[in-house]
């Protein structure tokens, strides 16, 4: 699930043009992603506040067993990365 | 009548410098071995300002080797702003918060409700709860969070 604080609009509209399937959550006034300690303050443009990009990986008991936190935003995740500890889980 | 030479500085301190800029659209493609290329970018600037330097003391130091202070003027300063932008992109891709207190291997992710793109609220722990619409689909064993900045 991909989660921003881009609003269900603005989501509808990236996942119809990219042909995404998974879900897309809105985090508008980055409540969650302050829950999350991503906060990221003035990192959009026009100074906005967004979330740092960050990944995780839980079960269903909501523990972590794969995180990743870039240290550049140009360095994205890799599917198969996240595919590989995906399949890791037993 | 003096040799004259091609200031061989100048134009590699050019190419390195546009090679420096370059990796960003390297980083696009995200590739595997992709966690060094921001390094290499600054490394590649960091060579290409030298050689600018050299180029412009090549130039107006033995003008009688070196023509062009023209040209080798304009050029370097092409090459110093493609460092700079190169310097200032490494430097704001990377002002990141520590997150310190977010949420790592082993422990428990904070439960949540957001809406998706239609408005309809999702709940983690909902998610994993044996699908009530669903008779055929088992709940998934596991859910990857993606955090992105959003603004797309």
């Amino acid at each position: 699930m991909a989660i921003s604080v881009d609003p269900p609009d603005v989501s509808r509209d990236l996942s119809k043009k990219a042909g995404y399937t998974f879900t897309i959550l809105s985090d508008p006034n980055a409540e969650v992603i302050r829950r999350y300690d991503l906060l990221h303050v003035g990192g959009g443009p026009d100074g906005h506040d967004i979330s740092r990009p960050a990944e995780f990986l839980v079960d269903s008991s909501r523990v972590v067993h794969w995180a990743n936190f870039t240290e550049d935003v140009r360095v994205r995740a890799r599917a198969d990365e996240m595919l590989a500890a995906a399949k890791n889980l037993h | 009548m003096g040799e004259k030479r091609r200031n061989w500085a100048m134009w590699s301190g050019f190419l390195l410098a546009l090679g420096a800029v370059l990796c960003n659209i390297i980083l696009f493609v995200n590739l595997p071995g992709r966690h060094a290329v921001p390094w290499v970018s600054l490394l590649l600037a960091l060579i290409a300002l030298i050689l600018v330097v050299r180029g412009l003391l090549l130039v107006f130091g033995q003008p009688r080797i070196y023509r062009g202070k023209v040209l080798t003027s304009i050029m370097s300063l092409v090459s110093l702003l493609l460092v700079g932008a190169t310097i200032f992109i490494f430097f704001n891709a990377r002002a990141l918060p520590a997150s310190a207190s977010a949420p790592q291997v082993g422990q428990k992710v904070p439960e949540f409700t957001l809406a998706d793109t239609s408005g309809q609220p999702v709940s983690l722990d909902q998610l994993f709860a044996a699908g009530a619409n669903d008779l055929q689909a088992s709940p998934p064993r596991a859910v990857l969070l993606i955090f992105y900045r959003g603004y797309w």
